[in-house]
């Protein structure tokens, strides 16, 4: 059964940009959410493998959708795709158990770089 | 086409200053404007920190503006109004300005060298030296127009609306730190017999030399203005009715000892003055209290002083 | 007069450049300023040039307001300038943050030079989205310490027609302040914009 994987980003440019730069070997159903409420719906109602998300949307940002999986011990690996860049930033979501962090607009070659690394292709 | 030939002839005959500095501030390059003008050549002083090459620089100055220049990867600008100069270089403009120094416009731009790692500044400068010339005949005139605006075209002294305005603000002063202030009102004696015995323009002479006598018996702080025809206004800050007095009746023996003379005739000219002292009236009231005074003075025979006090309104009437 | 209004996936795409040429600003200006910066999403609003005197009068009414501008200009026609807007409560603050507590460096020449770093951060990221470069004029205060300053920002938008109104909130450790980004942009500009912006959404 193929995995599912969730892109979450309020922007659907950006939405597009990152399933256009999946690697092709990556075999999974895309679903997409487009604010942190709508990935915590979905990541409630079924089972979602791996988790390309955005730090900074409206009703609910990526740090709080982190905070979210970490307390319900949710079993799903999150790449965070962001625009907010910062060391400090990054050093946060690292804490709150995110594998890695992509600087936006990612590209092919770095997601690739970090699917191989952590197994995911 | 071939165009790298072009780039040496432009630099040097650009008219604009080009300097070129290293990420540790060391002169790389400058051009023709600026050896010419700072009279130094490059190939003696290449390498070296910019501040051993120009001297007086603000320096703490430049590297805040160089820091971000690097660091950032962002232009930085500085314009001659608010520094006039970063590297002192002499103008074209020698006798039309009154500064010793061209006022610059610069430009702090980054710059990476084609291996993409080595980073350097470059720093434009542009003479704006008319512009910073223009600018202090405009604030010249500015200042000559405010005073053209404040003072009597005939006498030099202030015109009412100027002094009327001043008597306000001194009296707001004195009222809040409860210092002194005086007034004096003025006026010539039999002004319409000294305009008939001499004209018009003998009139014109008394008072403009008049006016130039009492200015010199004031200090700095006091104010002598023009209030209408041949009446005048002085006001006296720190100063109470005792000290007023005494300015009062200087300048009736002053004038009285002043000879002039016009049109080969001497005038002799008196005056009389009204005094008071403030004691929280208004502008009007405290104009009001010297004129009677004043008018009182006139009734008691001209050529002295009278100081106003409560009751003196009654008295003129009487005498009427 | 031609439509310059943006369809609703333009819009989109230069949010999203926007957002990402914001992240790189404020990390840009993180390291240099040695402290955290929280760039709130900027909320950008397109709108009709002649519309935001009014909209900008009623929002500074109450205090000390500035306007600085500075002019850009890019490759095939983009430009277009800036206009930042902040009460000037928040200038010594920023003005400590960039090191200019030590010197006699004039009130005009901190609010230029702030002006400067702020906005060429942001737009070197924005034209570096768009593949282009901008080139910059120094920047001029337009107004500070002034209530005319309804006038003077109608007197600047006068002359384009589309304003990008980018609302900024920057969130630095110790303090946080608000200012205001406009960016102007004049209608050949703006269809230049459209043309690019279709060309990124084309590849996606």
């Amino acid at each position: 059964m193929a995995l599912t994987a969730l892109i979450c980003d309020d922007s659907l440019l950006a939405r597009n940009q990152l399933k256009k730069s999946l690697p092709a070997e990556f075999d999974a159903d895309i679903v997409t959410a487009s604010n942190g409420m709508e990935a915590l719906a979905i990541l409630r109602s079924q089972e979602v493998g791996l988790v390309f998300l955005d730090l900074t949307m409206p009703e609910l940002d990526g740090v709080g959708v982190l905070e979210a999986i970490k307390a319900d011990a949710m079993d799903c690996l999150v790449i965070v795709v962001s625009a907010d860049i910062q060391p400090e930033m990054q050093k946060r979501v690292m804490e709150l158990g995110a594998l890695a962090f992509v600087r936006k607009p990612a590209s092919a070659e770095k997601l690739s770089e970090v699917m191989h690394k952590y197994g995911l292709i | 086409m071939q165009l790298d030939w072009l780039l040496h002839p432009l630099l040097s005959q650009i008219n604009t200053g080009v300097v070129v500095l290293d990420a540790q501030y060391h002169v790389v390059f400058f051009n023709q404007f600026i050896a010419r003008r700072a009279d130094i050549e490059l190939a003696k002083v290449q390498g070296q920190p910019i501040d051993k090459v120009f001297t007086d620089l603000p320096l703490a100055w430049l590297r805040r503006k160089f820091d971000s220049v690097l660091n950032l990867q962002v232009p930085a600008f500085s314009s001659w109004e608010q520094r006039q100069y970063i590297i002192k270089l002499p103008h074209l403009r020698p006798l039309s300005s009154d500064s010793r120094y061209m006022a610059q416009n610069c430009s702090m731009l980054p710059l990476t060298a084609p291996d993409g790692m080595s980073r350097y500044i470059v720093l434009l400068i542009e003479d704006a030296t008319d512009a910073y010339v223009y600018q202090q005949q405009l604030q010249q005139s500015v200042v000559q127009l405010e005073q053209a605006n404040r003072t009597d075209g005939l006498t030099g002294v202030f015109n009412r609306h100027y002094w009327q305005q001043q008597l306000g603000y001194e009296i707001q002063r004195a009222q809040r730190y409860q210092h002194p202030l005086s007034l004096l009102l003025f006026d010539l004696d039999k002004f319409k017999d000294l305009n008939d015995h001499y004209g018009h323009l003998g009139g014109d002479f008394v008072l403009i030399e008049l006016s130039k006598v009492i200015a010199s018996l004031l200090r700095d702080t006091d104010l002598l203005g023009r209030y209408g025809g041949e009446e005048f206004g002085i006001i006296l800050p720190e100063t109470g009715l005792t000290g007023a007095m005494q300015v009062a009746n200087r300048i009736c023996d002053k004038v009285a000892q002043h000879k002039m003379v016009f049109n080969q005739q001497g005038i002799k000219a008196t005056v009389s003055i009204g005094v008071v002292s403030y004691t929280e009236q208004t502008v009007d009231e405290l104009i009001q209290y010297a004129d009677t005074a004043l008018y009182s003075a006139k009734r008691q025979g001209r050529n002295r002083a009278v100081a106003y006090q409560p009751g003196l309104e009654a008295a003129i009437k009487k005498i009427k | 007069m031609t439509d310059l209004a943006f369809s609703e996936l333009q819009r989109d795409c230069l949010q999203e450049l926007i957002n990402v040429a914001m992240g790189q600003a404020s990390d840009k200006l993180a390291r240099y300023l040695d402290t955290f910066v929280h760039l709130q999403v900027p909320a950008i609003a397109l709108v009709d040039a002649a519309e935001l005197p009014q909209h900008f009068a009623s929002r500074y009414q109450q205090q000390c307001a500035t306007l600085v501008s500075l002019g850009f200009f890019g490759d095939s026609g983009l430009r277009g300038e800036t206009i930042m807007l902040y009460q000037l409560d928040n200038v010594g603050v920023i003005a400590q943050l960039l090191g200019y507590s030590d010197d006699s460096a004039s009130e005009a020449e901190m609010l230029t030079d702030i002006s400067s770093v702020l906005t060429t951060t942001f737009l070197n990221g924005l034209a570096e989205q768009l593949e282009n470069s901008f080139s910059y004029a120094a920047p001029r205060i337009i107004s500070s310490r002034d209530d005319n300053f309804g006038q003077k920002l109608a007197y600047s938008a006068e002359q384009w027609q589309l304003a990008l109104q980018v609302d900024i909130r920057y969130q630095l450790t110790d303090f946080s302040f608000d200012c205001d980004m406009i960016l102007l942009i004049p209608g050949e500009a703006v269809l230049r914009l459209r043309q690019i912006l279709d060309s990124i959404l084309a590849d996606f």
